[in-house]
């Protein structure tokens, strides 16, 4: 069997319809959107525009409930790509000490992520379903996967496990409130038992992380590097963090008890300040060079 | 109706204005608007966003921000289901408000959202029975949250959507026996 496949050759039904990145990227409505995502547009008010415009989950907004079903159709193939990913770090890297080798441990971590990822499908369908949402309904984006095709399996580990479930703890939380808010029970239990999962698996990224560069700091901090490109990345666009009019509210407590310090989470809010300052200026910029 | 969409030509989007017109002439027909009156349905291709409001009654006028017609698995491009969707529901609650059972509603900026969300399950159901695909289970999803997760607020659900004619007294009453049902014990 192959290792070290691409997010190109994952298997799915003709239900699925991907969208990369570069389709997002290159959207031309972006350009034009720099006052709403700047919030400094004329009309109902700036802070309203860039409410709408990063997707706030509050249920004031009229939005919201489609927000929430897009979201978890989000969640759910998300919840795909992280069983696919796990997988395949169990099969890509032998066991050894070498730099491309892992622990038989990390293999049984992986192994155990497997079963709770494929949990986490099941949910998930279940739960779209519960919001009215046909599985291929909205687009998939193969991100997930992509952070989880490095080759070195401590990059891949520490990019996925502590950077996109690190989103995941983030999502899931935000998920969570709203089912509390619009008094939703079957949505608020299916997040917080998801959630309570993804605790755990970002914990076992921190651990192995710390427990395989122990005695090699430069390997840690490259690790730490290709997290931080992936936490800003996938900050989307500063949707997710701390401000008021943030989508996703980055769960402190919650990557606390995963394993994250308080200066690591502090850092994340501040990559995710940039990556929206950064968003403006590329879509400002595009605009007056067009 | 003589239906108009601005812009004709998309450039932000590959929107084709002649789809549009077409489905939303085939609605006002079943709605049952008068065959020669105007119909304007202008589009802000340059939002991905997807507000949509009535902006005028005589003349109908309709506002979309583009997203709202976008097919969610195909950036940029048009979604004739969701056109349908969209444009069904705003063209129900026109005739609605033309039908003269409405004349006490507030304006469509002052309704808030159990009203809006009443209103819109009554337009969607009768959508569906002109044979749209309207998907129901999204319609009830939206409902449960602005009206709660009760079997009261099922059972409204279930009389707006099988309506064929409602008053907006009907509209308040519903909101108010929800509401009612959300009161804790």
């Amino acid at each position: 069997m192959k290792k070290l496949m691409t997010a190109d050759e994952l298997a799915r039904d003709s239900r699925f319809k991907r969208v990369t990145m570069g389709d997002q990227f290159n959207d031309p409505r972006n350009r034009a959107q720099a006052p709403e995502a700047s919030g400094s547009g004329s009309g109902s008010g700036g802070k309203q525009q860039r409410t709408r415009f990063l997707g706030s989950m509050k249920p004031e907004h009229p939005d919201t409930p489609d927000r929430a079903r897009a979201l978890m159709h989000g969640i759910f193939v998300g919840e795909i790509q992280a069983l696919e990913g796990a997988g395949r770090t169990c099969w890509d890297f032998e066991v050894g000490k070498g730099t491309d080798e892992v622990p038989f441990e990390m293999k049984l971590d992986m192994a155990r992520q497997c079963w709770d990822e494929t949990r986490h499908c099941e949910i998930s369908v279940k739960l779209s379903d519960w919001m009215g949402t046909e599985i291929g309904e909205f687009a998939e984006s193969a991100f997930l996967f992509q952070a989880a095709c490095n080759p070195d399996p401590i990059l891949r580990l520490t990019g996925v496990n502590r950077g996109l479930e690190g989103l995941a703890i983030d999502v899931f939380n935000t998920m969570k409130e709203f089912g509390d808010i619009t008094g939703d029970p079957v949505l608020e239990f299916c997040e917080d038992w998801m959630l309570a999962d993804e605790v755990t698996h970002v914990k076992m990224g921190s651990d192995w992380l710390r427990r395989i560069t122990a005695d090699d700091p430069d390997r840690r901090e490259r690790a730490l590097e290709f997290q931080r490109v992936v936490d800003k990345l996938f900050s989307l666009g500063g949707g997710r963090g701390e401000e008021d009019d943030s989508a996703i509210r980055l769960a402190r407590r919650f990557r606390e008890l995963a394993g994250f310090t308080t200066e690591e989470i502090d850092e994340i809010s501040d990559l995710a300040k940039e990556a929206r300052k950064e968003m403006v200026e590329r879509m400002a910029a595009a605009a007056s060079s067009s | 109706m003589k239906v108009t969409v601005t812009p004709q030509e998309f450039h932000f989007v590959k929107f084709d204005a002649g789809t549009v017109e077409a489905v939303v002439s085939k609605l006002a027909d079943e709605i049952g608007f008068p065959a020669g009156d105007p119909l304007t349905v202008d589009i802000d291709e340059k939002t991905p966003l997807g507000r949509v409001r009535i902006e005028s009654l005589s003349p109908l006028a309709l506002r979309i921000e583009g997203g709202a017609l976008e097919d969610p698995t195909a950036p940029r491009t048009l979604s004739e289901r969701l056109t349908a969707d969209v444009l069904g529901r705003l063209l129900y609650r026109a005739h609605d408000r033309l039908s003269g059972g409405f004349d006490d509603a507030p304006d469509e900026a002052d309704l808030d959202f159990l009203q809006n969300t009443a209103w819109d399950t009554a337009c969607m159901g009768r959508l569906e029975r002109l044979g749209y695909d309207v998907r129901l289970p999204r319609r009830l999803y939206i409902f449960r949250n602005r009206h709660g997760f009760t079997d009261v607020s099922d059972r409204v659900f279930a009389r707006l959507w099988a309506a064929d004619s409602l008053t907006w007294a009907d509209i308040v009453a519903a909101c108010a026996e929800t509401a009612a049902a959300k009161q804790p014990a």
